[in-house]
């Protein structure tokens, strides 16, 4: 028989990767709003670490999913529900996911290198700051994550649309992700 | 051969698509109740610092870099202090547990609604006891909110009142889909 479901480790990580996603979203829409860091106002300092250790560990999460799934790719689903024209937006959209993904945490990475601001890996281990303090790259970089996350948020709603779909549809594919 | 292989063969239809809802708002959910927990954990309590913050910063390049007028900038350190003064002196502790539980309830929301798609046996009685508890963090947090003030109010009862309603319909769905299991 055919190997129709994806590893658990895909799994599991499949479903890290979207919680982290969620929650980054939500909480940097509400810590873009405490007061500007001063000497008076370190309110920010905590939400930024985590948000920048969370965007860190997405990446390797994202790296772990790819290498897994490359490695046990189950056959495409072959049921009559699933035309064409759905494998191909599947496949297109699977691609641009993970770009996106990528080029949101590194365009995140890059500006809070840019930022002077340093990152402590789970508050364990300092990375090592390689940039410098530079307003116009960070800026730059800063805009580039921006609008890739709002990608990000387009490219999900396609993602899950897909996957409701076919739930209430009842065919079997969504529990391909689902099955550990 | 490993587990993975066998076939996936489907389940009843209301049992997929009441898992793929409680697993699409279990993820929004553990950002919701996560981003709680770390609103509370990251705002002082009034007793622990100054009652009365000091007067905005907003530097220029600051204000440049994210786009904000000086009015912004100085509401912000605004917004940060009505919600200080607006908590009663249990709300941030109370909202740390409740948070810390939601946010555990959600991750089982996501796992009962797996389980749900795969239609384990279980499944349905394990969502009627989650979708139950995820009710019951709701109202805890609409009662809770009730209790502050006008300020806290308008910032939590709308959400815990569209959750309540979200949770309360998955909820029966899990109770209407446990019945029929049992009487077909």
């Amino acid at each position: 028989m055919a190997n129709k479901a994806y590893r658990p480790t895909a799994v599991i990580t499949h479903w890290l990767i979207a919680v982290s996603i969620f929650f980054l979203f939500i909480s940097s829409w509400w810590m873009l709003a405490l007061p500007l860091p001063g000497p008076e106002f370190q309110f920010r300092a905590f939400p930024f670490q985590l948000h920048k250790n969370l965007g860190i560990t997405l990446v390797f999460l994202l790296f772990l999913l790819l290498y897994v799934r490359l490695r046990h790719r189950p056959v495409p689903e072959q049921s009559p529900a699933m035309k064409p024209w759905m494998h191909k937006l599947a496949a297109i959209d699977h691609v641009i996911l993970y770009l996106v993904i990528f080029a949101c945490c590194i365009s995140g990475y890059i500006s809070s290198s840019f930022s002077g601001w340093g990152t402590t890996l789970w508050w364990t281990v300092d990375l090592y700051h390689w940039g410098w303090e530079d307003e116009d790259l960070n800026m730059l970089f800063s805009d580039i994550h921006l609008w890739t996350c709002w990608a990000l948020l387009g490219l999900i709603a396609v993602h899950i649309s897909g996957a409701i779909y076919h739930a209430f549809g009842n065919d079997g594919i969504v529990r391909r992700m689902l099955r550990l | 051969m490993s587990e993975n292989v066998e076939n996936l063969e489907t389940g009843p239809a209301w049992a997929s698509a009441l898992g793929v809802v409680a697993i699409v708002l279990g993820v929004l959910l553990v950002a919701a109740h996560g981003n709680e927990w770390l609103t509370q954990y990251t705002i002082p309590a009034v007793g622990e610092t100054v009652s009365e913050l000091p007067p905005a910063d907003c530097p220029q390049d600051e204000l440049e870099e994210e786009g904000l007028t000086v009015a912004q900038c100085e509401q912000m350190v605004s917004n940060l202090q009505s919600i200080r003064v607006s908590r009663p002196d249990w709300f941030r502790s109370s909202q740390l547990v409740v948070s810390a539980v939601g946010t555990g309830l959600a991750f089982l929301s996501i796992l009962v609604g797996a389980a749900l798609v795969n239609y384990r046996r279980w499944a349905a009685g394990a969502a009627v006891v989650v979708f139950g508890a995820l009710v019951a963090v709701d109202v805890v947090t609409f009662i809770t909110a009730v209790q502050t003030g006008p300020i806290l109010r308008a910032m939590y009862l709308w959400d815990a009142l569209l959750w309540f309603c979200l949770h309360l319909m998955m909820m029966l769905g899990a109770i209407v889909g446990a019945q029929h299991e049992q009487t077909a």
